[in-house]
């Protein structure tokens, strides 16, 4: 492992042909390039009404503590020199269109993860450069002197380590975990870095006293696979043995974007199943505006309290995003998917063949209200948060009300 | 059952029939295409359950009888024989197939197991043209949908007006009103598209008699019959998405408009729109594409109204304007957010109703 400045040339050859490039606090450089005044402060963008939060920090500011997703008068509070900027997605598209443009032009093999980082396999340009590790300053250059704003990029021979390398070479570094050290970069990490490890597996692994990635990597599986279940359990197994073979797919159709949710009580009721989904929908349409994307398939998952899944997917011609459009397409998958009274333990809504949000909408005949009703629905959210907004059905009634029925 | 026939012949009833097959059905015996034989005339039946082709063949017939064999190989095995005659022998299990050398032997299905198939017609049944009905449901079936999820919209809606019949199909993105004036059917059906999109190759001819009753939509000529299952839901209320009248309107030639169309497209694919801008001179189009880059031009057309500038979908703009059976094209439009009104110059027979991509 070596952190690298941008002028130095290193021949190391093209094992670690992965490269993960990751914008710097992306959002807040969009806004400095637009106005140099924000240039050397504090900022801080996110939605601004009372329940906004935080979209994105800059450097500055997240040393005082500020971080994203944070309601934005916690940021206040913590760093009240900051500059609050409303965010402006379709000015964040556009600067992604142009990163990821220079992207494609050093390689073929990239593969967006979300507005504002990707994957590329530099493995084809052997011939072009002496380095993978070269291809990733030139990146760097490029995007810093073609827009003017700062990448990071991880270089490593798989996706998995080459995003914790970008990761660590932030801010506006670049990273190389060399073919044979990724073991020993990997192993002092906590648990929390591996891929799919949330919060319960966290908690699963820390009864088994692992809190390292080299913690994982030393358990045998089996004793993972018994407790986390034979997926998760082989999955990670591999990924703390540096074993990661996913490649790096090209374009479109190889993404997805998806929310889950395993409930404390199981679901039964038909008019619960639908609250639930509608509610996983409103997740997806926030998590597909912040990537900047739309889709084309819709996938539902529903795991029955035996732990038997069924999944059910449509693809809808035109594209999907909004709540309204994805409940509209899941509400089939759930017909399809026949539940019947049996009782489900896990819902999951997730929508691929993901492309770049355009901003333009095919409408629908006599759907121009919804249409509007949608539009003004993200909008709002984009500026106040995601809560400011819920679906009708979503909202508890105030407990003075309960038990009483509107006529 | 054994009977001789011309191969051409042959192979024709045995593929337009083979025709309501599904490719992937559940049921292993709905591969199968029924053949039949009553006194000359041999009968050749297939179906999806939902759509049901007959097709009619008089052949030289030495021994009546009925048999299944399995549609697509049995249509290709006579397709691909010598030319001339052919003969086919159904006897212990086997179909026998053979003309001026070469032989088949394919395993019967069992006759048993093929559904019941009626031939019958619905109480009422009025006769068409039949060339014009093809014509005419070619015509709005672009609008249709091809989402099983959403079955309303696969159909084609039978109306009876006071003219005469009107089809309409839908898929909410696009409206297609055909107005067929003359044919009087009653009442009123909504038909899968899916079976009529097969009319014209399988039975299409110009005598039809066409029966559209509870179940059932019946389409017969001397070349067939076709019918299909009635899809049985409410069609969304269609009228109330036709506007009065449009106060922008521009004349366009149509070829040039669709070459026009065509070349946006390869810019375009399917997801970006293309911009129409409506101005004196006529029409301005332009598609941009971030990372592709554009095409933009200009097609010189009588316009009345104010300009303004609305974005369509390039494949469904496509489908509309070739729809149109006119060397020109009207276009009306209100506002960039309404639904746009294409037509042909000379007449309102057809209309397609074209929601914008909002920019």
């Amino acid at each position: 492992m070596r952190r690298v400045p941008a002028t130095v040339v290193l021949v190391s050859g093209f094992t670690e042909h992965i490269l993960h490039v990751d914008m710097d606090a992306f959002f807040v450089e969009v806004e400095r390039l637009d106005d140099p005044s924000l240039r050397g402060v504090p900022v801080v963008v996110g939605g601004l009404g009372r329940r906004g939060v935080v979209a994105s920090a800059s450097y500055e500011a997240r040393a005082r503590g500020v971080r994203s997703a944070m309601p934005i008068g916690e940021a206040r509070r913590l760093c009240p020199t900051a500059r609050f900027v409303a965010p402006s997605h379709r000015r964040y598209r556009e600067v992604s269109g142009q990163v990821f443009e220079i992207l494609r032009s050093f390689s073929p093999a990239v593969e967006g993860i979300s507005i504002d980082e990707a994957f590329l396999d530099v493995a084809g340009l052997r011939l072009l450069w002496p380095d993978a590790v070269t291809v990733g300053a030139e990146i760097r250059a490029a995007v810093r002197s073609r827009i003017g704003i700062p990448a990071s990029v991880g270089c490593a021979t798989t996706k998995f380590i080459a995003k914790l390398a970008s990761a660590r070479a932030k801010p506006d570094g670049l990273l190389v975990v060399e073919a044979g050290t990724e073991l020993r970069f990997l192993h002092p990490l906590p648990v929390t870095d591996l891929w799919g490890v949330g919060a319960a597996t966290q908690a699963a692994l820390a009864s088994l006293g692992i809190r390292t990635i080299g913690d994982v990597a030393n358990t045998p599986v089996e004793t993972l696979v018994r407790t986390l279940g034979s997926a998760v359990g082989t999955h990670l197994h591999d990924l703390a043995n540096g074993r990661d073979p996913r490649e790096v797919g090209a374009g479109p159709g190889t993404r997805s974007v998806s929310v889950e949710e395993t409930f404390t009580d199981d679901i039964v009721a038909r008019d619960d199943l639908e609250r639930e989904l509608v509610r996983l929908c409103d997740r997806l349409e926030g998590r597909l505006r912040r990537a900047g994307m739309r889709g084309r398939t819709v996938t539902l998952k529903v795991r029955f309290s035996n732990f038997a899944t069924v999944t059910r997917s449509a693809t809808v011609d035109g594209d999907v995003g909004y709540r309204s459009e994805l409940w509209s397409v899941v509400r089939g998958l759930l017909d399809r998917a026949r539940v019947g009274g049996r009782a489900v333990r896990l819902l999951g809504v997730g929508v691929s063949g993901l492309g770049a949000d355009t901003g333009a909408r095919r409408l629908r005949l006599g759907g121009e209200r919804a249409d509007a009703a949608a539009r003004a629905a993200a909008s709002v959210k984009e500026r106040f948060g995601e809560d400011a907004i819920v679906p009708a059905r979503l909202v508890e009634p105030p407990p003075d009300t309960e038990g009483r029925r509107l006529r | 059952m054994r009977i001789r026939a011309e191969r051409d012949d042959l192979a024709d009833v045995l593929a337009r029939a083979g025709r309501a097959v599904g490719t992937r059905s559940p049921l292993p015996i709905l591969q199968g295409i029924l053949v039949e034989v009553v006194g000359s005339k041999l009968t050749v039946t297939g179906t999806d359950n939902e759509v049901t082709v007959q097709t009619y063949l008089d052949v030289e017939a030495m021994e009546e009888g009925r048999t299944v064999i399995p549609a697509k190989l049995a249509a290709e095995a006579v397709r691909k024989l010598p030319a001339g005659a052919v003969s086919m022998t159904a006897a212990d299990g086997e179909v026998e197939i053979t003309g001026n050398g070469p032989r088949f032997r394919l395993r019967e299905m069992n006759v048993d197991d093929f559904p019941s198939v009626t031939d019958g017609f619905p109480a009422e049944t009025v006769d068409v043209d039949g060339l014009e009905l093809t014509k005419a449901i070619g015509q709005v079936g672009v609008a249709a949908s091809s989402d099983e999820a959403r079955p309303t919209l696969t159909g084609v809606l039978f109306e009876a007006t006071d003219e005469g019949l009107r089809l309409v199909a839908t898929d909410s993105y696009r409206l297609a009103v055909r107005d067929v004036p003359g044919v009087s059917t009653s009442g009123t059906r909504l038909v899968p598209y899916r079976a009529l999109r097969e009319l014209a190759r399988t039975v299409g001819d110009g005598k039809m008699t066409v029966g559209l009753g509870e179940r059932e939509a019946v389409f017969a000529t001397g070349r067939g019959r076709l019918s299909a299952r009635i899809i049985d839901a409410a069609f969304p209320n269609y009228r109330q998405l036709l506007p009065e009248s449009y106060p922008n309107r521009v004349v366009v030639n149509k070829e040039e408009l669709l070459e026009a169309v065509g070349r946006a497209a390869l810019v375009a694919e399917d997801h970006i729109p293309v911009r129409l801008n409506l101005h004196d001179g006529g029409i301005g189009l332009s598609v941009i594409r971030q990372e592709v880059g554009e095409e933009t031009e200009h097609i010189a057309a009588d316009y009345q109204g104010e300009e303004m500038t609305i974005a369509f979908n390039t494949r469904y703009l496509t489908d509309g304007v070739s729809a149109v059976a006119d060397e020109e094209v009207t276009i009306e439009t209100s506002d960039p957010l309404k639904p746009g009104l294409l037509k042909g110059a000379n007449t309102d027979e057809f209309r397609y109703l074209l929601m914008p991509v909002r920019l």
